[in-house]
C-alpha cells in the first residue's frame, strides 16, 4: 500500500517516521547522491555499483522511489549538458563562419568529416554510458520491487517511459544549445559524401559497362523500370562500402540523438542540390540529345542507391531508436525496417524515387522553358530537347509556365522591328512544329501563336514573304542566308509525300492522279484531333493552315501568289514552267481547285504560247523561205518568242508606252499578223515594255552580251546611229518620260557603255563609250559576258503589286466611308463593316475582314482624316 | 416598263404590299425583276455619287434599306447659307427612276421654297422630274436652290419677304440654324 501511493504522499510518510528512521534515511539519501554523482562522473568504472544498488534499495523501501528517479535524471541531465553537449558543440566551433563551409577543397571536407565522426562518436559513447547507468537504476528498482512482492516487477511500460524521458532530455539539451550553423555543417557533410558517392558510382559504371562512350555519367542504359533485384545486386557491391557505412553511422548517431528530421533535411537538400547540378550539367545548352533518360538513370544509380544503402544499413543495424513522432518531418521517409526485413521494396524508397523524379522533371522543364526560344530556333535539330520537355510537362502539368515565358521571350527577341519577316515566319513555323509535339491539342500553340500572328498582320510584307517561302523555298530575301531547311515548299512537298505514302496504292506513275484525289479529299484538321491516334494515319501538322490563319483568308495569299507567278512567268524566255506547275499543283491541294483557277490559266497560257510560237515559226519556215531576212541587222522571226496571255485572268499589267526600234517593231507586227492568220479572229496586242531582250553590243575592240528589258534595249539601240544624246531627246525618241529614262539609263552607265555629262543647260548628255577605258570601275571583261536580268535591280515590276491593287480598292472604300460618315455622323466599326458589305458591291466587291477594315480605319485615323472616340468613328473636321 | 404600267395604281404604297396586291395578277416574277433593277440603279447611283467627289453634297442609304437615304448638303460659298449644313431625307419609290424620290429637309431650313416641315418646292422633284436625273443631280439642284430661291411661289412667305435684305436674312439663318448632332 505504501509503495503504490508513495509518489503522492511522501510527506505523510515522513510524518509517520520516527527520528531514527529519518536519520537513517538522510544518510542513505546522501550516500545515494554521492553514488549517483560518482556513477555519472565515472569513466565507466562500475565498482561502486553494488553500493548504489544497496542505497537505492534502502530508499525504495522508504517509499522514495519517484524521488530517486527524479534526482537521477536531473543529475544525468546536468552531466550530459556539461560533459556531452557543450563538448560536442565545441567541435564545430571552427565552422561558425559559413564561408568556411563553402570552401570546396578536399582537405576541408576530410576535416569536417573527421570532426563530425569524432564528435558524434564521443557524444554517442557518453550517451551510451548514461543509458547504461539508467539501466542500472532500473535494475536496482526492479530488484527492490521483487524483494517486496513476487508479483510486482518493474514493467516494460515504465521502463520505456523512463528511457523516452531520458531521450527527450538529451534532445532538449542538445536543441537548447544548438548552434545556428549546425544544419549547415550537416548539409555540407552530406553534400560532400554524396558527391564522393556519385563519383564512385560513375567509375563503377564505367568499369561495369565498357561500352559507355560518354563521360561515364551517361547512365541511360538503365531504364526507369530498373527492378529492385538489380538494385539489390548493386547494394551487395556497396553493402560493405565504407563510405555508405560511415554515412550510415552518422545518420544513426544523429537519429539516436533525436536529430532525425534534421539529418533527413540535410541529406534531402544535399540530394536535391546534387540532382539539380546534375540536371544542369547534363542539360546545359545542348538540345540535340535527349537527357531525360540519363537523368532518370542517374537518379537510380546515385541518390536512390545511396538511400537504399542507407536504409538497409539503418534497418540492419540494431537501432534502439525510440520513434520520436514529434520530430518526424513530413519529408522524411522514415526507415521502416519492418518493410525492409520482409523483403518488399521499401515504401520510403519508392516515394523517394517519385520525389526525385518529379524534382528532376521540374528542374529540366524550367531549364528548357527558359531556353525554349533557342530550342525552337534550332528546331528540327533540337527535337530531342522538345521531346524531353514534353515528357516533363506531362509529368508536372505546368504548361502555363511555358506559355508565359515563351510569349515574353518572343516579344522581347523576335517581334521587334529588327527581325525580318522571313525570320519571324520561320520561327513561327518551327514553333508550330515544336509545340504541336508538346501539346497536341493545340491550345497552348494557340496562345503562343497569337502574338506572332498579331504582329505579322501588322507587317506589310507578310503575305509576300509567305508566298515567296511557299514557292521559292529560299526565304523572302534572296540575298540573305536562305534557310531552305524548313521552307514552306518543303512543307508542301512533305505533306504531299505523306499523303502519297499513306495512300493505298503507292504507284509512282499515278502521281498526278493521286494529287487530284488528294486535292479533293483535303480537309482542314480539327484543332482537337489527337495526333497519337493511329500510327499509320498519323496526323500531319497543318502548318499551312496556321500560316494562312495569319492573313485571315486564303484569297489574299492566292492573289499575292498570282502576282508573283505572273512576274515570274513574264520574265521567262524559255517556256520552262515545270517547277511552277509542280508548285501550283501542291497549292491546289491546299487551297482548292477553284481558287487557283486563274493561276492555272496563266500556266496554260504559257503552254499554249509555246505551241503557238512553234506553229508560227513553222509556217514562216514553210512559206517565206525565199524571203530575205527582215531588217538589216539580221533579225528574223526565229529570234522572237512570244508569251501570249489571256489578260483577263492575269493581274493588271503595267503598261508603259515605249518606242522600240523600227525593225523590231516590224518584226512584232509580222508576228502578230501570223498569229491572226492562224488564230482568226483573234489578234495579238503587244505589251512592248515587257519581256526580255538578248542583245549583243559590238564595239571596235570587244563584244558584249546582255539580257535586258525592252526599255534598256531601246535606249542602247538609239546609240547605234547617233553616239550622243541629250536626255530630253533620247526620252522623246524612246517614248518614255525623262525621269524614267534617267533612272533606266544608269544601267548602261554602270556597265561602262555610256558616259554621262551635265551640260550648261542643265540637261544630261549621254555619249557612247566606244573604246573601253581601263579605269577599273567598269569591271567589264572582254569577250562575252552574260548579264542577269537587269529588271530587278531597280525594283521595277511588270505587274501591279497586290499592294497597289489593294490601295486602289481601299480608295473606293474610303469614299464610301466618308459618304456614310458625312450622313450618319458617327459609326461603330461593326456598322461601317456591315454597311460596306451591303452597299459597296461594285467591282471588286467589299470582301475585307473586320480586322482589315479596322487597320485601314486606323490608318485613316493616323492620317487625321478620321477620328476615333469611344469606339465610334467620326470625320475629322 | 410594262410592269411599271401595270402597277400604276399602287405605285405609292411600299413594295411589299405591291407584291401582295399583284400576286393575283400573276406577275410577281416580273415585279421582283423590277425591284432588282431599281436596286441596281440605286446601287450604281451610290457608286457614282461616292466616286464623283462633289464638294458639299453627299448621301448614303440607311443601314438596311436602300430605298431610304440620308443626304447632306452644305450651303454654297458666297450665299447666306455659307457655313451651314443641312440634312435631307430621300425616299425612293419602288418604280424609281420613273417617279421622283421624296426629298425633305431634316434640319430646319429658313428658305422661301422650304416649308416648316422641311418640304421642298422644286420643279424637278415634282412635275419636271425625269428619269435622267439621279441622286447627285437632285442634291446639286437642292444645293443651288439654297442660293437661288424662287421667291415668286414661296412656301415660306416670311423668308421670301426677307430675301431682299441679305444681311438680315443671314442673321435669320444663323438664328434658326440648328444642326443635327
Amino acid at each position: 500500500m505504501e509503495e503504490s501511493s508513495s509518489s503522492m504522499c511522501n510527506f505523510s510518510v515522513l510524518e509517520s517516521m520516527n527520528e531514527k528512521s529519518i536519520g537513517e534515511m538522510e544518510d542513505s539519501w546522501n550516500a545515494f547522491c554521492l553514488a549517483t554523482e560518482a556513477l555519472h562522473g565515472g569513466d565507466g568504472d562500475l565498482s561502486f555499483a553494488s553500493d548504489f544498488v544497496a542505497h537505492v534499495r534502502v530508499l525504495c523501501s522508504l517509499g522514495l522511489e519517484s524521488l530517486i528517479v527524479e534526482h537521477f535524471l536531473c543529475s544525468m541531465e546536468e552531466t550530459f549538458e556539461k560533459n556531452g553537449a557543450s563538448k560536442f558543440w565545441k567541435h564545430f566551433d571552427a565552422y561558425t563562419n559559413p564561408a568556411v563551409l563553402e570552401m570546396d577543397d578536399a582537405d576541408q571536407q576530410q576535416e569536417l568529416q573527421d570532426v563530425l565522426h569524432r564528435a558524434l562518436e564521443e557524444l554517442s559513447s557518453e550517451k551510451q554510458y548514461q543509458e547504461k547507468c539508467l539501466l542500472m537504476l532500473v535494475h536496482a528498482l526492479d530488484m527492490c520491487r521483487q524483494s517486496k512482492s513476487k508479483e510486482q516487477t518493474y514493467s516494460d511500460a515504465e521502463r520505456n517511459h523512463l528511457f523516452s524521458k531520458y531521450q527527450l532530455t538529451v534532445f532538449s539539451v542538445l536543441m537548447a544549445s544548438l548552434p545556428r550553423h549546425f544544419p549547415d555543417v550537416l548539409h555540407c557533410y552530406f553534400k560532400g559524401r554524396l558527391e564522393e558517392l556519385s563519383a564512385m558510382m560513375a567509375t563503377n559504371c564505367e568499369n561495369e559497362n565498357g561500352l559507355q562512350e560518354n563521360d561515364g555519367m551517361d547512365l541511360d542504359y538503365k531504364g526507369r523500370e530498373m527492378d529492385i533485384d538489380e538494385t539489390h545486386h548493386q547494394i551487395a557491391n556497396l553493402g560493405n562500402n565504407k563510405l555508405i557505412r560511415n554515412i550510415g553511422v552518422v545518420v544513426r548517431d544523429l537519429r539516436n540523438l533525436g536529430f532525425t528530421s534534421m539529418a533527413e533535411d540535410a541529406y534531402a537538400s544535399a540530394i536535391f542540390l546534387l540532382l539539380k547540378a546534375k540536371v544542369h550539367e547534363l542539360a546545359g545548352d545542348e538540345f540535340r540529345f535527349s537527357i531525360l533518360e540519363s537523368i532518370k538513370g542517374w537518379i537510380q544509380a546515385v541518390p536512390l542507391q545511396f538511400l537504399h544503402a542507407l536504409l538497409a544499413y539503418l534497418g540492419d543495424s540494431k537501432s534502439n531508436e525510440i520513434p520520436a513522432s514529434g520530430q518526424k518531418s513530413p519529408l522524411a521517409s522514415h526507415p521502416s525496417s519492418r518493410y525492409y526485413r520482409t523483403g518488399t521494396p521499401p515504401e520510403g524508397l519508392v516515394r523517394w524515387q517519385l520525389r526525385l523524379e518529379y524534382f528532376a522533371y521540374e528542374t529540366l522543364q524550367d531549364l528548357r522553358i527558359a531556353k525554349l526560344f533557342e530550342i525552337i530556333v534550332d528546331y528540327p535539330d533540337s527535337s530531342p530537347a522538345v521531346e524531353d520537355l514534353k515528357q516533363c510537362l506531362e509529368y508536372t502539368g505546368q504548361h502555363s509556365k511555358l506559355v508565359d515565358s515563351f510569349i515574353a521571350a518572343l516579344k522581347y527577341r523576335l517581334l521587334t522591328a529588327g527581325a525580318s519577316t522571313t525570320d519571324i515566319l520561320h520561327q513561327y513555323v518551327s514553333t508550330i512544329k515544336a509545340l504541336r509535339t508538346i501539346d497536341p491539342a493545340g491550345v497552348f500553340l494557340e496562345a503562343v501563336g497569337e502574338p506572332i500572328r498579331e504582329y505579322l498582320r501588322g507587317r506589310k510584307d507578310t503575305i509576300k514573304c509567305i508566298v515567296t517561302m511557299l514557292t521559292d523555298g529560299a526565304g523572302g530575301n534572296p540575298s540573305g542566308p536562305g534557310n531552305t531547311g524548313d521552307s514552306l515548299l518543303e512543307e508542301l512537298n512533305r505533306d504531299e509525300e505523306n499523303q502519297e505514302n499513306s495512300s493505298l496504292d503507292d504507284d509512282v506513275n499515278t502521281d498526278d492522279k493521286q494529287t487530284w484525289i488528294n486535292a479533293q479529299n483535303w480537309e482542314p484538321d480539327p484543332v482537337e484531333a489527337d495526333p497519337l491516334k493511329g500510327g499509320r494515319h498519323r496526323r500531319k501538322v497543318d502548318i499551312l493552315g496556321m500560316i494562312v490563319g495569319i492573313i485571315g483568308s486564303k484569297d489574299q495569299l492566292v492573289n499575292e501568289y498570282r502576282v508573283m507567278l505572273a512576274e515570274k512567268l513574264l520574265n521567262k524566255s524559255d517556256y520552262d514552267i515545270d517547277s511552277e506547275i509542280r508548285t501550283l499543283e501542291l497549292l491546289k491541294i491546299h487551297f482548292g481547285e477553284s481558287s487557283m483557277q486563274k493561276c492555272e490559266i496563266m500556266l496554260n497560257d504559257l503552254i499554249d504560247s509555246k505551241r503557238t510560237n512553234t506553229n508560227i515559226k513553222a509556217t514562216i519556215k514553210q512559206q517565206s523561205q525565199p524571203v530575205p531576212d527582215i531588217g538589216d541587222e539580221g533579225l528574223s522571226l526565229a529570234d522572237l518568242n512570244a508569251t501570249i496571255i489571256s489578260s483577263n485572268f492575269w493581274p493588271p499589267i503595267q503598261d508603259e508606252p515605249l518606242n522600240i526600234p523600227g525593225a523590231v517593231d516590224q518584226l512584232l507586227s509580222d508576228y502578230a499578223n501570223k498569229f491572226n492568220e492562224i488564230k482568226t479572229p483573234r489578234k495579238l496586242l503587244w505589251k512592248k515594255n515587257l519581256g526580255t531582250v538578248k542583245l549583243e553590243l559590238q564595239f571596235e575592240d570587244r563584244t558584249l552580251q546582255f539580257s535586258v528589258t525592252p526599255l534598256h534595249a531601246s535606249i542602247i539601240s538609239q546609240f547605234q546611229d547617233q553616239t550622243s544624246w541629250t536626255s530630253k531627246d533620247l526620252a522623246a525618241a524612246v517614248g518614255v518620260p525623262v525621269d524614267i529614262l534617267n533612272r533606266r539609263i544608269y544601267f548602261w552607265i554602270n556597265k561602262g557603255i555610256l558616259a554621262e555629262s551635265v551640260q550648261d543647260s542643265g540637261d544630261h548628255k549621254f555619249t557612247l563609250v566606244d573604246v573601253l577605258v581601263e579605269d577599273g570601275r567598269t569591271g567589264v571583261n572582254n569577250g562575252g559576258c552574260e548579264e542577269l536580268l537587269a529588271r530587278d535591280e531597280d525594283g521595277e515590276s511588270s505587274v501591279a503589286s497586290v499592294e497597289d491593287q489593294l490601295r486602289k480598292e481601299m480608295t473606293v472604300y474610303e469614299k464610301f466611308i466618308t459618304g456614310m460618315l458625312t450622313n450618319f455622323g458617327s459609326m461603330a466599326l461593326d456598322r461601317i463593316h456591315n454597311t460596306l458589305k451591303m452597299f459597296c458591291i461594285g467591282d471588286p466587291p467589299y470582301d475585307k475582314s473586320l480586322q482589315q477594315l479596322q487597320s485601314f480605319l486606323g490608318g485613316l485615323v493616323a492620317e487625321e482624316r478620321l477620328e476615333l472616340r469611344d469606339g465610334m468613328y467620326f470625320l475629322k473636321k | 416598263m410594262a410592269t411599271v404600267n401595270n402597277n400604276g395604281p399602287n405605285q405609292d404604297s411600299n413594295p411589299n404590299t405591291n407584291t401582295v396586291a399583284s400576286a393575283k395578277q400573276t406577275i410577281p416574277v416580273a415585279k421582283t425583276v423590277d425591284t432588282q433593277s431599281v436596286l441596281k440603279r440605286l446601287q450604281s447611283e451610290l457608286m457614282a455619287l461616292m466616286m464623283s467627289g462633289d464638294a458639299g453634297i453627299s448621301a448614303f442609304p440607311e443601314e438596311d434599306n436602300i430605298f431610304c437615304w440620308k443626304g447632306t448638303i452644305s450651303g454654297s460659298k458666297d450665299t447666306v447659307f455659307e457655313g451651314t449644313e443641312y440634312k435631307l431625307s430621300l425616299s425612293f419609290p419602288s418604280d424609281y427612276p420613273f417617279k421622283a424620290p421624296k426629298v425633305k429637309f431634316e434640319t430646319t431650313c429658313f428658305h422661301p421654297n422650304v416649308d416648316l416641315h422641311g418640304n421642298i418646292c422644286l420643279d424637278i422633284l415634282q412635275d419636271k422630274w425625269s428619269s435622267a436625273y439621279d441622286v447627285r443631280t437632285i442634291l446639286l439642284s437642292v444645293q443651288s436652290l439654297l442660293g437661288e430661291p424662287n421667291t415668286s411661289s414661296p412656301l415660306n412667305n416670311q423668308a421670301a419677304a426677307l430675301w431682299g435684305n441679305q444681311e438680315e436674312y443671314r442673321k435669320m439663318v444663323e438664328k434658326l440654324y440648328k444642326p443635327i448632332a
